[in-house]
Order: structure tokens, then C-alpha cells, then sequence
């Protein structure tokens, strides 16, 4: 064994003893036999005192009654993406799909299917972040900032940037219009939400109100026949940026209510 | 000790269960808070609220899932929520870079640190993972768990933090006279 292996035998039997070949290397190298040592707990300087332990025990016991154990995560993970295919559909039946006319397939299905799958990893990373101790495939921090430039690049790939006049006015109906399907969809998922235990509010904000906004998004790129890629990023992937921005806002004044409420 | 079993009956509303829980689970805790450069008393206030936040949010366990991961996951937040209402967080984010003073008299000269000194000179997320570890008992899986990181990422930290903890240590012994 060499220091290499000592370093792999520490960091994968952390709470076990070093294996027995590790010996003979420790006898003849100082500074992995300091911090095989070094590593060895010793008693604890300080437990916790008995009267800390029984105020704690009386405090759960005075509030003890039975609890449902949270919804598996395929439920919880399919009610995300319900409330997100429900609101977007009745956004669409209300406000039309005229893009379906003007878009080709090729367009329209691989924006679609972008944005689906999108609002599946959010969905996915929203299910975990309920459950503390969940197991993560993707940093749920850095999820939203991956899919927004995901999205960015398919819609500059898919769509040709043209120069059309009066940008603004044109932008402002379809950012308004999304942000209030993006409003509507951010309540039902907060319900869904405020059953799991969320210990990081300004990643859930983000994720959360990145989700509702894709709602939005989506709905937009089913009616807007625009097909300018200036126009989709400002205002149609715009209403999921400003959708994030905004739960990130939440999530931070959750998380610092004690801060801003004190003097 | 079956403490996924004592979860499910803590989630009944069994009355022994939280005294076995908290027995049980408790003294890691405290390590783990006392590591994170907590004094003791802190560290009492922060057990506390982390069981008072694991009662809140009891039914967030899943039974048949590992206990340790979500007690951890739960311990870290309210530790972080802890200094940051101290406003004390800043401090607490930086590594100290060097080592605790030496042992006192009574103790040998080249004696090493006991662990919770010997961490504290680790930045913070290193000085984390290798507490649960190490305190915690938690494997590399669970500590990615708790920490809402993945396994390898955990692994490339402790890595680190360990090849950090040999320098410190040998820039200790010599300082010490007491190398070789």
C-alpha cells in the first residue's frame, strides 16, 4: 500500500478501522501514521448534558400523534408535472394555438419537447428538495441555471434572429400574458410543495418559480406565431427567467424573514 | 440499533421512541455541531433546534430509507440558519489554514490534536464531509445524500480535505520537533 491507498482506505471506511495491510505502510511512513492517528476519535470532550437531552425528549413527547409518511416521489413527481400540463392546455384553449399554422414540425416538436423535458428535471429536483436525504443525480442548485441555457441555445438554433419593428410592444402582450399563467400554476405547486420539508428555500424558489414560468413559456410557444428568436428568448423564455428570478426573491425572504423582521 | 424501525414508530407516535431516537442520535449530533466550530453552548442550542425542525417535519421520512442521511440533511440546514442568525456565518465560511495551539503541559510534546481541533483548519465544505464521516458514521453515499451532492463529489472533497489534514499535520509534528 501506498499514501494513495491509505487516502482511498480512509475516505471509504471512514467510521471502520484501517484494513490490515495498511500496517506495514504505516510503520514506515510518518505522515500517514499522524493522521491515521490524528483521525482516531477519542471521547468526546463534551456530551450532551442529561437535562438538554430530557427537555428535548419531553418537548417531542408533548407533541407526539401519528403522521402519514409523505406521498411516494413517483406521485409527488407526477402531480408536478400534472399541474404543469393542466395549465398550460387551458392557458392554450384560452388564448388559441395559432404558432401550430405558422411553426414547422420540426420546430415546433423539438421546442416542445425541450421545454417537457425541462419541466420533468424540475419536476424530478423539486420532488427530491421536499425530502431531506434525498438521492441527487443533477446539483439541484445548478439545475435551473443548466436548463435556461439549454433553452437559450435551442431556440437561437431552431429559430432565425430577425429585426422586426415595434420589439417592445409586441413582447409586452406575450410577457404579460405568460407571467399570469406563470402566477396561476406557481400556487398549486407551493401546495404541492409545503407537504415536504424544504431546507433550502432560495434553490426551491428558483426551481419552483423557474417551473411555473416554463407553464408560461410553453403555453407562448403554442399561440404566438412569432417566430423571431429575439422575440421567444426576451418574451417567451423571458417569463421562465423572471419566474426564477422571482422564487429566488421568495426563497431569499423565507429563508432571512428572521433578519428582515428584526431590527 | 434499527433506526429506520424506531422512525416508523416515532411517525405512530410511539412515547419511547423519541427518547431512544434521541439517545441514540444525540451525541453524534452534538460532535458534528461541535466540529463545525460551534461552542458548546451553540452547539446545545443547534441539537435542540434540530430536533424540535425533526419533529415538524417527521413525515418526511420515508420508512425502509436510511435515517442517517435525512437527520444529517436536517442538521445541516438548521447549523447554517444557526450561525446565520448569530450573524456570525462569514467567519465561519473561512478556513482557518493553521493548526490549534499545542497540547498543554501534562500532555506529550509532539502529541497530536484531537479531531474536532484538527478539522476546524479545513475549509468548510471539506470539514463537513469528513465530520459526517467520520462522527456521523455516514457512508459517502449518505453524506452525498445529506448534502444534496453527488457520491463522487464527496469523495474529490474528502480527498482534499485529508491531503490538507497530512500537511497541517506535518507542519504540526515539525513545528513540534517531533517528526521524523
Amino acid at each position: 500500500m501506498n499514501c494513495q491507498d491509505i487516502n482511498q482506505a480512509i475516505v471509504d471506511g471512514s467510521a471502520s478501522p484501517l484494513p490490515p495491510e495498511a500496517e506495514e505502510h504505516l510503520r514506515t511512513c510518518a505522515r500517514c501514521r499522524e493522521l491515521a492517528e490524528a483521525l482516531k476519535l477519542r471521547a468526546p470532550a463534551d456530551v450532551p448534558s442529561p437535562m438538554v437531552l430530557h427537555e428535548i425528549e419531553r418537548g417531542l413527547v408533548a407533541d407526539l400523534r401519528p403522521v402519514r409518511p409523505i406521498a411516494p416521489n413517483r406521485y409527488i413527481w407526477a402531480s408536478f408535472l400534472a399541474i404543469f400540463a393542466v395549465i398550460t392546455f387551458l392557458g392554450v384553449y384560452y388564448i388559441g394555438a395559432f404558432a401550430i399554422d405558422v411553426k414547422t414540425p420540426l420546430q415546433m416538436s423539438a421546442i416542445l419537447a425541450a421545454l417537457a423535458f425541462s419541466a420533468g428535471l424540475l419536476a424530478y429536483s423539486l420532488m427530491n428538495q421536499m425530502v431531506p436525504g434525498s438521492r441527487y443525480q443533477f446539483p439541484p442548485g445548478r439545475l435551473p441555471i443548466i436548463i435556461v441555457i439549454s433553452l437559450i441555445i435551442a431556440i437561437a438554433v431552431l429559430f432565425p434572429f430577425q429585426h422586426e419593428q415595434h420589439f417592445w410592444a409586441k413582447a409586452w402582450w406575450c410577457i404579460r400574458t405568460g407571467t399570469l399563467m406563470e402566477a396561476i400554476a406557481a400556487v398549486p405547486l407551493w401546495l404541492v410543495l409545503r407537504r415536504g420539508a424544504i431546507l433550502a428555500p432560495i434553490m426551491t424558489g428558483a426551481a419552483t418559480g423557474l417551473l411555473a414560468g416554463l407553464v408560461g413559456t410553453t403555453a407562448l410557444e403554442v399561440h404566438c406565431p412569432n417566430l423571431d428568436a429575439s422575440h421567444i428568448l426576451v418574451s417567451h423564455l423571458g417569463v421562465g427567467v423572471l419566474g426564477a428570478v422571482a422564487g429566488l426573491v421568495v426563497g431569499w425572504a423565507v429563508e432571512n424573514r428572521k433578519l428582515i423582521w428584526r431590527p | 440499533m434499527e433506526l429506520d424501525r424506531w422512525m416508523e414508530r416515532y411517525q405512530q407516535a410511539d412515547p419511547e421512541a423519541p427518547a431512544v431516537l434521541v439517545s441514540a442520535l444525540s451525541p453524534g449530533l452534538l460532535r458534528f455541531f461541535r466540529s463545525q466550530s460551534a461552542t458548546p453552548g451553540q452547539a446545545e442550542d443547534l441539537l435542540q433546534d434540530t430536533w424540535f425542525r425533526i419533529h415538524r417535519v417527521r413525515h418526511t421520512y420515508r420508512p425502509g430509507e436510511p435515517v442517517l442521511p435525512w437527520i444529517y440533511a436536517i442538521a445541516r440546514r438548521v447549523r447554517v440558519d444557526g450561525y446565520r442568525r448569530s450573524r456570525r456565518i462569514d467567519s465561519h465560511e473561512t478556513a482557518l489554514e493553521v493548526l490549534p495551539e499545542r497540547p498543554v503541559e501534562g500532555e506529550p510534546r509532539h502529541a497530536l490534536p484531537v479531531f474536532e481541533a484538527l478539522v476546524a483548519a479545513l475549509p468548510e465544505a471539506q470539514r463537513e464531509v469528513i465530520t459526517m464521516l467520520k462522527v456521523g458514521g455516514l457512508s459517502l453515499e449518505e453524506v452525498a445524500r445529506a448534502t444534496s451532492s453527488t457520491a463522487g463529489a464527496v469523495k474529490q472533497k474528502a480527498h482534499r480535505g485529508y491531503d490538507r489534514l497530512r500537511k497541517l499535520l506535518r507542519s504540526y509534528v515539525d513545528a513540534a520537533g517531533g517528526g521524523q
